[in-house]
């Protein structure tokens, strides 16, 4: 990890100083002990602010696309000659790399336009565990030893496994080494167990209808609409997503709780061959809803109909945005 | 549209999004040739099937309708071609996963009807309507306000 760390400031010292980069997308040490923030970098005296432990959570793809489109549209009053490309760099795991494939694939931006520093991961870790595991005590300082976390706590240190605290998206990782790179820092890391990345999908299924109605109207009645988990998603880059938009507005602002769900729902849906699983949107949920185990179902369904993974290799395109002439049709109605 | 729920003749609404060629078409053919089916349904006429935005199916459902019905052109007959491919695969997941959520499948049907097929688009809405009978009005996802 520490090695790791090391290197990643290296890289982004030497892709700054070349000028490789106009800015660079990494974490740094967040205002908590137990929190990793994104951040941007342009010097190359910044690198040493670079972090790399399990408390590096959110995927920084979201950054990339923010970044380079933000300069885009400061340039709409420059004359097209006139225009530059600015190239951002990326501290990159499994999961942000398959984000960017989806980017790529979905033509946001070209890939001589980032640089991507891959970093093998070994999981993060889901704060909300993190709590549980601690009881309600507030962590006052934490250091990574080995496979396991030290807290201080105003009630004494503790000892956690981190394994037992990671988020669940890593735990069932397929894809916890980049998928694309230009740089490639540290060994591979070992594979996760990405056998039982159904299991709770398969077992969500398994119940009767109004079961799984009532565990998702119970879930989504916890959301309080900050849209957080838009915010945080990569594959949600739209310029005007359709909760704002009014002309017309298609999801109501109501408190009737269907409007939750309907936001819910197409949320969710827009991300039908496009999630990577990353967990971002529920680790920065503030509600702790389980939106996870709707985005697998898509994710699921994706592998099952159309052999798609989300992001696995640019050649693959995104399921809803290609067909054949054999997809099964089993779902059509014949009377 | 839920004000008939408590009515012992209660009778189920279904929006059925149809695409201008094949399916309106074929709902043209079946007035025409005079082919009764159950008035349960109101037709709302698209270019085509893959112009369904998936939201469409779901506000229908929020706005009280008790069954959702999309049909376009048999694959490989589409007027743009290859719409009612992309429209197979969206509807394909949405089924899917509405069912998942606890939406009952059967309110949620998709199908293809061509403008040759008057017959079979007053059996497929004698099959809607009865499916959708079987099941009783709607509830979930119904805006209350
Ligand atoms: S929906 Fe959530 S898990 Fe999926 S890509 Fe977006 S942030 Fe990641
Ligand atoms: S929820 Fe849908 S419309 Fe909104 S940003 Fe995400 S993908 Fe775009
Ligand atoms: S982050 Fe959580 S509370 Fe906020 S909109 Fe998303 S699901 Fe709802």
């Amino acid at each position: 990890m520490e090695n790791i760390e090391k290197q990643l400031r290296e890289e982004a010292r030497k892709l700054l100083s070349e000028k490789k980069v106009d800015a660079l997308v990494g974490y740094e040490q967040g205002t908590l002990p137990y929190q990793a923030a994104p951040c941007i970098i342009t010097e190359p005296e910044e690198a040493d602010r670079l972090v790399w432990n399990p408390f590096c959570s959110v995927n920084l793809a979201k950054y990339v696309h923010d970044l380079i489109f933000q300069h885009r549209e400061s340039q709409t009053r420059t004359k097209p000659e006139d225009r530059t490309k600015k190239v951002v760099g990326v501290i990159a795991r499994g999961c942000t790399t398959r984000s960017i494939v989806i980017h790529l694939q979905e033509r946001q931006y070209e890939r001589n336009e980032v640089v991507i520093v891959g970093v093998p991961c070994t999981g993060y870790i889901a704060k909300r565990k993190l709590f549980r595991a601690l009881e309600g005590a507030e962590p006052l300082a934490c250091a990574v030893e080995g496979d396991s976390l030290k807290v201080e706590t105003a009630q004494g240190s503790k000892s956690i496994l981190i394994r037992d605290i990671l988020s669940d998206s890593c735990l069932t990782c397929r894809y916890n080494n980049p998928v694309i790179s230009d740089i490639n820092v540290g060994e591979p890391a070992p594979p996760m167990n990405p056998d039982g990345e159904y299991n709770d999908v398969d077992a969500f299924e398994n119940l009767p209808t109004d079961e799984r109605w009532a565990y998702f109207t119970k879930e989504m009645d916890k959301c309080i609409r900050c849209y957080a988990c838009r915010n945080t998603c990569p594959s949600c880059y739209c310029k005007v997503c359709f909760v704002e938009q009014s002309q017309p507005r298609w999801v109501g602002v109501s408190v009737d709780e269907s409007d939750t769900q309907v936001f819910q729902i197409m949320r969710i849906f827009h991300q039908a061959g496009r999630c990577v699983d990353c967990g971002s949107c529920v680790e920065v949920c503030p509600m702790g809803v389980d939106l996870r185990k709707f985005l697998k179902k898509l994710d699921k369904d994706g592998f099952d109909l159309f052999e798609h993974r989300a992001g696995e290799s640019l050649e693959d395109p995104p399921p809803l945005g290609a067909f054949s002439t054999y997809d099964k049709e089993d779902f059509i109605f014949e009377p | 549209m839920t004000e008939n729920n408590t009515n012992e003749n209660w009778e189920p609404k279904i929006v059925a999004f149809v695409c201008n060629w094949c399916t309106y078409a074929g709902a043209d053919l079946a007035g025409i040739s005079r082919i009764q089916y159950p008035p349960n349904v109101r037709l709302i006429r698209l270019p085509c099937s893959g112009r369904v935005n998936p939201f469409y199916v779901v506000k229908a459902l929020q706005e009280g309708a008790d069954g959702v019905l999309v049909s376009g052109c048999h694959p490989g007959e589409c007027h743009y071609l290859t719409g009612n491919l992309s429209a197979r695969r969206k509807f394909a997941m949405l089924k899917r996963f509405l069912s998942y959520i606890g939406i009952e499948p059967d309110r949620t049907m998709f199908t293809w009807v061509s403008a040759s097929e008057g017959e079979k688009f007053a059996n497929v809405i004698k099959g809607v309507t009865e499916r959708v009978k079987a099941l009783g009005p709607a509830e979930k996802l119904i805006k209350a306000l």
